[in-house]
């Protein structure tokens, strides 16, 4: 392999250069004649180099002092020097995601689902990749219960077993408790006239449609926890669950 | 688009209350709330098969499996859009840095090649043209 690199630099060159000699290319002897077997070798070498990147180029350059010298590749336009960010347009999104701090629970993301959703859903088995790996079955189309089918959903009165209990507890959720903690203290500093404006306030807080919303899960939260449930008839026996 | 995901969105809360006032119903089951606890049922599959409806305008959705393992974890989605920016981000500093070093490289190499081989340098710049920093 030596032997070709030097005959090939030696076609050129009969003498070698001073900055040759000093890297110790073409040490001082001429350089013998280019034998005739060595010709299909050559032309063999860019098929075999030239499966890696850009391609080489033809045998015919390669009488020119460089050896094995490589086409540049095709430049692109959108490198990493570009801030991609700005070029597709993420400004708006990056400063939303990035510039204000996200909260962690999967319950910030969903304040309005029920149910303890923090929780892995490994430990329940509602995990989503549960759900990829093992499909339910599809395909059937949802038809409406008959009166026959629904015979099988009639079930025993009374509360649940315990160890079903647990799935209607629910996270204290954090607003309501803070809108709660002044609620008791409006009463009582009445008497300052710049107390007139939580009252306004509170008036104005009721006529809000999302505040009757709340006040209605408050209701159901509560009819949840007591034994009488509301557009439930019958007295009910005390019951200690934990709901 | 939003206008898909909202009515799915609608479509799944409604599914998901109906659900929850089952729950309450079950919880403490009556006699008198079985008509309730029918309707509720039916409630329930007519709701999977609005949910259903809905599919066939998102077929063309695609949601990344990772982000299914931070909603498994129970940690809010949105985390992972942030850390892929943020990784977007990084990576793209560190290609452009890469690009930076390797351009002064290669500016450096050849005014040094220049000095020591000035007239293969001069075949070279005649071969390749004065190429534009990268």
């Amino acid at each position: 392999m030596t032997e070709i690199f030097s005959t090939l630099f030696g076609q050129n060159d009969a003498q070698p250069s001073t900055g040759q000699a000093g890297l110790g290319f073409a040490a001082g002897k001429p350089p013998p004649p280019m034998p005739s077997n060595q010709a299909p070798v050559a032309a063999q070498i860019p098929g075999q180099l030239g499966d890696e990147g850009p391609t080489l180029r033809k045998p015919g350059a390669m009488n020119e002092p460089f050896y094995l010298l490589r086409e540049l590749p095709v430049g692109n336009e959108l490198t990493g020097n570009t801030n991609l960010i700005t070029h597709y347009s993420l400004e708006h999104a990056f400063n939303k995601f990035c510039g204000k701090k996200v909260k962690e629970k999967l319950s910030n993301f969903l304040p309005e689902l029920p149910g303890m959703i923090d929780c892995p859903g490994i430990q329940d088995g509602s995990s989503l990749r549960s759900l990829i790996e093992k499909p339910p079955v599809c395909g059937n189309s949802f038809s409406p219960l008959t009166g026959a089918l629904l015979t099988g959903f009639r079930l025993h009165t009374g509360p649940l077993p315990e160890q079903y209990r647990l799935m209607h507890i629910q996270p204290p959720k954090k607003k309501s408790k803070q809108k709660r903690n002044p609620r008791p203290l409006d009463p009582l500093p009445p008497e300052t006239p710049s107390d007139s404006d939580p009252k306004k306030k509170k008036k104005k807080r009721d006529d809000d449609p999302d505040r009757k919303k709340k006040k209605k899960d408050k209701k159901k939260k509560k009819s949840r926890h007591s034994p009488d449930h509301p557009g439930l008839t019958g007295s009910q026996p005390n019951s200690n669950s934990l709901r | 688009m939003a206008e898909k995901f909202d009515n799915l969105e609608e479509h799944l809360e409604k599914f998901v209350e109906n659900i929850r006032q089952l729950g309450i119903i079950v919880s403490d089951f009556q006699p008198s709330s079985q008509t309730g606890l029918n309707q509720k049922l039916n409630f329930m599959i007519t709701g999977l098969q609005d949910i259903e409806k809905c599919r066939q305008q998102l077929h063309d959705i695609n949601v990344p499996l990772e982000v299914f393992e931070y909603i498994d974890q129970g940690r809010n989605p949105q985390l992972y859009t942030k850390e892929c920016l943020e990784r977007a981000l990084a990576k793209n500093e560190q290609i452009k840095g890469k690009n930076d070093t390797l351009t002064k490289f290669k500016s450096l190499l050849v005014s040094e090649l220049g000095k020591v081989f000035p007239e293969e340098m001069a075949k070279y710049k005649a071969i390749h043209g004065d190429d534009p920093p990268s």
